[in-house]
């Protein structure tokens, strides 16, 4: 393989074990303060998706053309919007379900995720097919030793490197940060101490949508499209990488999801080149047969509740 | 007039009535005690006081005004503060964060830190460790993190849910030490106990619960005194 491919795939591993993380991340911040699976989680990120596709569309018809404030306008509009989605999910379907079986938690939002996507396949127009997300980044490329670096990629990598560093600090370093790991620890005594359960819960939600919705937009600057189903698989995938770092746990779940999307990449790449008879399109198979062997193997996550911090 | 007024109240703890007519005062600036066995209430009562399992009849007042509805953390912004039964400290946080959680409600940082000041001279073993994680401490020193977490948000009124419960005897009377040091910083204390001996000699006032209802109260010289309530309750 040419070093050029090879750096293709690598960029290509990188941009989804982020987008990945950035989903896993709102997956395990739930379950940190309410014990709860979301499971309309991928789709309140497709919401919010297409919400920057009707941002966009408003842009053009305001006869805004600068694509910079574009982006900016639907990026703004996407992460108002998802965050509010998702604090919405937490006070009316789960937060009144705090005293039911977890198991009634998990099916209402999966009801719920449901509901989000055939929604937005019956109302948005031709909503079914694929709907192109404009390309709004620069296009160019640098030649650096041989190699291709496009712009766009940079960009897309560095903003997300930056979110996850600062969802970090966030959480490790600022007072709303103590109240959700003060929450996430000891719900109870966290409202002995003064801190508004409700609110910081409400928080939460909205900070771990806002946060996958900005990886959905990442993956539609990326890929320049978007389906109406691509919650689907992104929340089974970054649930599946939540689950595979160690539920409740920041820094697993962002391990996770680079770890699936080398495992795909693995399966994409390597394996084709190792085994004639084993077509990329069967990197998805190998990655969950991977993960399933991976959770068998290590069932609490491969950072453990115990000896790490949970969110 | 009483700092803290509980008048009446009945509170059901899963369905099933736990507090029966119980009324207390605490007066402001002493030590008031609640004794009882295991099972008699203690710990629901001060759950109704928090708002954590509220009462379905009577009153509950905190400075002339109704803690009763109010959600814990406002009843908490009111002026109280709690350290818990069984020390519920944070464990995967760090001293210093644990303290920062007590004074949440702050949030001029150089007066948190003036007051992380202030415990960690009340606690001298709690500054050498304040950045390790609470979980990995003894019994004892969560003890300390738990008391200097309530003392962190400036409270009129502390409550203490039984201080000495697991603690190596050492430590029990290092906890007394303290909770008289408290009471002599001007902050009210109510305090829930086992150990009736230690407690009659630290409290101003106490009171005695016995299945969900008030068996008995008084100064605690005369509890001390009353023959009847040391059989029945203290053996």
């Amino acid at each position: 393989m040419s070093l050029d491919i090879f750096s293709q795939y690598l960029i290509n591993c990188l941009m989804l074990g982020m987008i990945y993380a950035m989903v896993a991340v709102g997956f395990t911040l739930f379950f940190g303060v309410l014990d709860v699976i979301q499971f309309a989680h991928g789709d309140v990120l497709m919401a919010g998706g297409f919400g920057a596709l009707v941002a966009y569309a408003a842009t053009q018809a305001v006869g805004i053309a600068n694509s910079w404030v574009q982006l900016l306008l639907m990026v703004v509009s996407t992460t108002v919007m998802t965050a509010a989605l998702g604090a919405l999910v937490a006070r009316f379907l789960v937060l009144p379900l705090r005293n039911a079986p977890p198991l009634n938690t998990l099916l209402i939002t999966l009801m719920m995720g449901m509901v989000l996507r055939e929604a937005v396949r019956l109302v948005y127009p031709n909503g079914s097919n694929p709907q192109p997300f404009p390309s709004l980044l620069p296009h160019d490329a640098w030649r650096v030793g041989g190699l291709d670096l496009r712009v766009d990629s940079l960009i897309l990598l560095v903003v997300g490197l930056l979110l996850i560093a600062g969802l970090h600090l966030l959480i490790t370093r600022s007072k709303l940060g103590l109240a959700i790991r003060a929450v996430a620890q000891d719900g109870e005594t966290a409202r002995v101490m003064g801190i508004n359960f409700n609110r910081i819960v409400l928080l939460t939600f909205g900070l771990g949508s806002a946060m996958g919705a900005l990886g959905g937009v990442m993956r539609g600057l990326y890929y320049t499209e978007i389906t109406f189903d691509v919650g689907l698989l992104l929340g089974v995938i970054g649930f599946a990488a939540a689950i595979l770092g160690g539920l409740g746990n920041l820094y697993g779940a962002i391990l996770g999801g680079f770890l699936f999307a080398v495992l795909q990449a693995i399966g994409a790449v390597a394996l084709p080149v190792l085994l004639p008879d084993f077509p990329s399109a069967y990197k998805d198979v190998f990655a969950f047969t991977v993960v399933i062997v991976l959770i068998g193997w290590k069932p609490t996550g491969l950072i453990a509740e115990k000896t790490s911090e949970r969110v | 007039m009483a700092l803290l007024s509980v008048q009446g109240i009945h509170t059901a703890y899963d369905r099933v009535n736990v507090l029966h007519d119980v009324s207390l005062d605490v007066e402001p600036g002493k030590i008031t005690c609640i004794l009882g066995s295991n099972g008699s209430g203690k710990t629901t009562l001060i759950r109704s006081i928090l708002g954590l399992t509220p009462p379905n009849q009577g009153d509950i007042v905190f400075e002339g005004a109704s803690l009763v509805r109010l959600p814990t953390h406002e009843i908490i912004a009111r002026g109280i503060a709690c350290i818990p039964e069984g020390r519920r400290i944070f464990p995967k946080m760090t001293v210093e964060e644990n303290l920062r959680t007590g004074a949440y409600r702050l949030s001029d940082s150089a007066e948190i830190t003036r007051r992380a000041m202030q415990v960690y001279e009340l606690f001298p073993r709690l500054k050498e460790r304040r950045t390790q994680l609470a979980g990995t401490m003894s019994g004892g020193e969560q003890a300390m993190v738990s008391m200097g977490r309530g003392l962190m948000g400036k409270p009129k009124m502390l409550i203490i849910d039984e201080p000495s419960l697991g603690l190596s005897p050492l430590y029990v009377k290092e906890n007394f030490r303290i909770i008289r040091e408290i009471n002599g910083m001007g902050i009210t204390v109510l305090l829930v106990e086992q150990n009736v001996r230690q407690t009659l000699v630290i409290a101003h006032h106490g009171y005695v619960l016995s299945q969900g209802r008030m068996a008995a109260s008084g100064t605690t010289e005369e509890l001390s005194a009353d023959a009847e309530v040391q059989a029945a309750y203290f053996g």
